[in-house]
């Protein structure tokens, strides 16, 4: 690597400037009187009007780094929070490594969540500061800056630094509170792509807890805007600002809630480098679990990111020997640095299904369950990149944009520990779909608080899911679920209470597919309980499904739908699946004095996996082992069902 | 003896001793690098109102000292570990330092506010980004090819005749198929339209002339009939509903613009050498394709 191709490729990226913006448009929360008095009389003809219900789900990426986080930066991440959303909103914009990058549709939302590390950047030089003004450099500077030569000031400026001769009278030091943070930056640039009605730019920031590399990090998302989020700095993790304990977030975090009035929520992920210490039973931080533990984890942690680029933790098959489709994208080796290679044992207090049913079990001993969380996906790019579909897929990190490496290059290797995990292990995925009243800060982070929302891994699949003691048949054949499921029962993430004599919990389950995307291969609902012994028991039962098939009468088993998957041309077709799949499920061995939950798992037939898609672009061969196809799927939040 | 004494060069060698056994006792070894650290009141202020803004209260004397051990081993190790040259070709501290080197140019440019007259002609010059979008409101009716099959279409042209001879005021309700795809969208532009049905079904619906049933329109789903019972052509480009998104992206512009000439003009004060490998060198050649 040489200065000039570096500098060449700087000049590249600033001379490729702005690429264009979509069109803007109006659209949003338009209300002209006239036309709705000509259209409707006295009562609204349209059965949609004055509907409170959230009838759009919005996707989103609550988890992305740009080059603003340290190990981003690290990695050769160039692009700031500015770029971030500007992709996210539809625009191309130029990655890292060059390459022109657009998504297929815009994102309605995003978080750009990167690491808590404060650091002071450079004075704000002419914010109020006439003393400024009445140096004559600064004037000078001022001045250059005014008529649009502000490279030349910023030239300079830095060269008076570098010589010592940057007048004493306006430096300013560190403590003052001239030095703007690099958090500052980051409110700044999220307030200016917050656009209400058309696309959410979230403030928000990862607390990394990593001690000994296991992962118990946690994406903490402000509802507020700029002059709440600006009251405070970021959570860290070094002593005495910060703590790797999680405890002492929720701390920080009730301290930001009592003294701005704001409100914050907080996201775990990626358990499954955890090392068995993301969901834990007994103790945590080396004290016991106790009620109140249950109780502030249960009021921050409302939701939990269960898929992302490394790797996916839904369920294990050592966790769920019968579930078919629980060995999905996992990453099992070991925890997030490699360090400590992974044990069975390891593995119920890293996946959400245990953590799930773990959840109903303290409950019955503490009162509360700490583990009652919704479930999204997200990427956790490390690009300014939320682009995780499979045909265009811009990787985890910078060097692992698209190139014809990735598919044979190791991600993180760790000879001490024995851990080894390959490029191509990386997964594209996923998405945060959450059913809100409409697209803005207040009303996305609302549904997120009451937990009304799922995961993709990807794909953007439309999904419903609605438990009551009322549903019937009929239901799933009505022109508006929607309308049906909040009238006769709660929405994912809710809850149902001591069912009446005699009447076991249904389900309205609807699921749309992506339109760009591959049709539909089932719905299925997984139950998760505590039976009358104590036991923790799980279930997942196929409901809805594609075409005639049979489940077979002796196993119960419903046939694979196959697959149309070319894996050479990386192409597939919809022949096969359905592109709608709705129907009404009853529980058939419900106990009304048993904890439970239930959640969707709606699965899409087999597509080629990036690396397919790699495999034909590059003409690369593929290493021995790697995985050529994928079944996309959503993962919706639960509902629980507690006898009191 | 005395007159020895009185020669310069010797007391100049003696008194050279003497500073150099004063700075060894003061533990400066041989260098003359300050090995003092003072803890400013400014810097104390600086340290408790970072917690403060962590933890919305003052912090207690035993949080303080903390703050100040702590601010203290950082300083420590930072100067240790930049004498023994650990701050050198490390990828990201040179990397934080080009962001610095860079967020101050975008800071400083941005200190100056585009003027009205600017942000007019920002927008004639982009009238792509800033053209309004037209947008319909629209009812469709739903007919399953998975459910009726081969005369899926039939059944829909059959439907098509009966929805127009009812009019726009049509009661679909109970027409078509089930589904849960919204039988009615609300005024919006095409990526409303599209982000539901796909793109193709957008542009379709896009080109209908409202008030009158057309189709069968195919979406991902299946056939539509639709109704476009609203059309609102695309606003003209009004600068004061434009006003922010403008300025947010003229500065974006003029960031980018300035960035490069500043490289363009440090670049002025080196001298790059480039020395290409030799072709044969395949090792070298695959580290240039590397550095992309």
């Amino acid at each position: 690597m040489t200065a000039s191709r570096i500098l060449r490729g700087v000049l590249l990226l600033a001379l490729s400037a702005f690429l264009s913006a979509p069109a803007f448009a109006q659209d949003a929360g338009e209300h002209n009187p006239e036309t709705v008095k000509k259209a409707f009389g006295k009562r609204p003809y349209s059965p949609y009007a004055g509907r409170k219900y959230p009838t759009q789900v919005y996707f989103g990426d609550t988890h992305l780094h740009t080059g603003a986080s340290m190990d981003a930066g690290a990695f050769g991440t160039r692009l700031g929070p500015a770029e971030a959303y500007r992709l996210a909103r539809g625009e191309e914009i130029t990655a890292s490594s060059g390459q022109p990058v657009k998504l297929s549709r815009p994102l309605d939302f995003l978080v750009v969540a990167d690491h808590s590390d404060n650091m002071g950047f450079f004075p704000d030089l002419f914010a109020g500061k006439p003393e400024l003004l009445a140096n004559p450099t600064g004037r000078k500077w001022y001045d250059m800056i005014q008529s649009g030569r502000g490279a030349e000031a910023a030239l300079d400026i830095i060269g008076q630094f570098s010589q010592g001769t940057f007048p004493k009278e306006i430096m300013y030091f560190p403590g003052t509170r001239a030095y703007k943070g690099a958090w500052q930056q980051a409110i700044a640039a999220a307030e200016k792509y917050n656009e209400p009605g058309r696309f959410t730019a979230f403030i928000g920031f990862e607390w990394t807890s990593n001690t000994g590399g296991n992962n118990l990090h946690r994406n903490v998302i402000f509802r507020d805007n700029g002059d709440k989020a600006s009251q405070v700095e970021p959570y860290t993790v070094y002593p005495p600002y910060g703590s790797d304990n999680p405890v002492e977030l929720w701390k920080y975090m009730d301290a930001y809630e009592k003294k701005t009035g704001g409100s914050m929520l907080a996201i775990a992920h990626n358990g499954n480098l955890s090392n068995g210490l993301m969901f834990p039973v007994v103790e945590a931080f080396g004290r016991k679990l106790d009620r109140e533990y249950a109780e502030t984890r249960a009021r921050w942690e409302r939701l939990y990111e269960v898929t992302q680029t490394k790797g996916t933790g839904e369920s294990h098959p050592y966790l769920s020997p019968n579930d078919e489709f629980a060995d999905f994208e996992l990453w099992d080796k070991g925890n997030l640095d490699c360090s400590v290679a992974k044990t069975k044992e390891m593995l119920e207090f890293e996946y959400a299904r245990a953590a799930l049913k773990n959840g109903l079990k303290l409950e019955q001993e503490l009162g509360v369950n700490p583990y009652k969380f919704g479930i999204i996906g997200s990427t956790d790019a490390h690009t300014g990149l939320a682009a995780v579909e499979e045909d265009n897929f811009f990787g985890k990190t910078t060097p692992q944009e698209p190139s014809p490496e990735r598919m044979t290059a190791t991600f993180f290797s760790n000879p001490k520990s024995g851990v080894k995990i390959m490029d191509w292990e990386v997964g594209a995925s996923g998405y945060a779909a959450v059913w809100a009243t409409e697209n803005t800060r207040e009303a996305i982070w609302d549904a997120m608080e009451r937990r009304e929302t799922y995961a993709t891994t990807g794909s953007r699949m439309v999904v419903r899911f609605f438990g009551g003691f009322d549903f019937d048949a009929k239901d799933a054949s009505n022109r508006m679920p929607a309308n049906v499921g909040y009238t006769k029962g709660v929405p994912m993430g809710g809850d149902l209470r001591q069912a009446p004599a005699g009447q076991a919990p249904s389900f309205l389950v609807a699921a749309l597919k992506d339109p760009m995307g591959a049709n539909l291969d089932r719905v299925q609902i997984v139950k998760g309980w505590i039976d009358a012994k104590g036991e923790l028991r799980e279930k997942v039962y196929d409901v809805a499904w594609s075409g005639g098939r049979k489940p077979d009468p002796r196993t119960g088993k419903l046939p694979s739908v196959g697959s149309t998957v070319d894996v050479e041309n990386a192409t597939w077709t919809n022949t096969i699946g359905a592109p709608e799949l709705i129907t009404v499920w009853k529980d058939p061995t419900f106990d009304p004095t048993q904890r439970a939950f239930y959640y969707a798992r709606v699965i899409e037939i087999p597509t080629p996996r990036w690396t397919a898609y790699d495999a034909k672009r590059f003409g690369v061969k593929p290493l021995p082992g790697t995985r050529m196809t994928v079944t996309e799927r959503a993962y919706t939040s639960p509902i629980w069902y507690s006898p009191n | 003896m005395r007159s020895f004494l009185r020669e310069p060069l010797v007391l100049f060698l003696l008194l050279g001793g003497l500073l150099f056994l004063l700075f060894a006792w003061r533990g400066g070894g041989t260098s003359f690098r300050s090995n003092r650290i003072v803890i400013t009141p400014g810097l104390i202020q600086h340290l408790s109102s970072g917690f403060m803004r962590t933890w919305q209260r003052a912090p207690t004397q035993a949080e303080l000292k903390a703050l100040i051990d702590e601010h203290v081993k950082e300083e420590i190790a930072t100067r240790e570990a930049m004498a023994m040259g650990l701050d050198q070709d490390d990828a990201v501290i040179r990397r934080r330092l080009r962001q610095k080197l860079e967020f101050l140019t975008e800071d400083i440019v941005a200190q100056a506010a585009p003027t009205e007259a600017q942000l007019q002609a920002w927008v004639n010059a982009h009238p792509d980004l800033y053209r309004g979008e037209a947008r319909v409101a629209l009812r469709q009716v739903f007919v399953s090819p998975d459910r009726r099959g081969a005369r899926a279409r039939a059944d829909a042209e059959k439907l098509l005749g009966r929805l127009r001879a009812a009019g726009p005021r049509a009661a679909t309700e109970t027409l078509g198929d089930p589904t849960m795809l919204p039988a009615e969208l609300p005024l919006g532009p095409q990526r409303d339209v599209s982000r539901v049905f796909g793109e193709d079904f957008a542009r379709k619906v896009f080109a209908l002339e409202p008030g009158r049933w057309a189709g069968p329109i195919e979406s991902p789903y299946g056939l539509h009939l639709v109704l476009v019972f609203e059309r609102a052509d695309a606003p003209a480009p009004d600068l004061a509903v434009l006003r922010p998104l403008a300025e947010r992206d003229l500065l974006a512009d003029r960031q980018k613009q300035e960035l490069d000439a500043l490289y363009r003009r440090l670049l002025e004060k080196y001298t790059v050498v480039v020395e290409l490998p030799k072709v044969s060198d395949s090792t070298a050649a695959a580290g240039v394709r590397g550095a992309r």
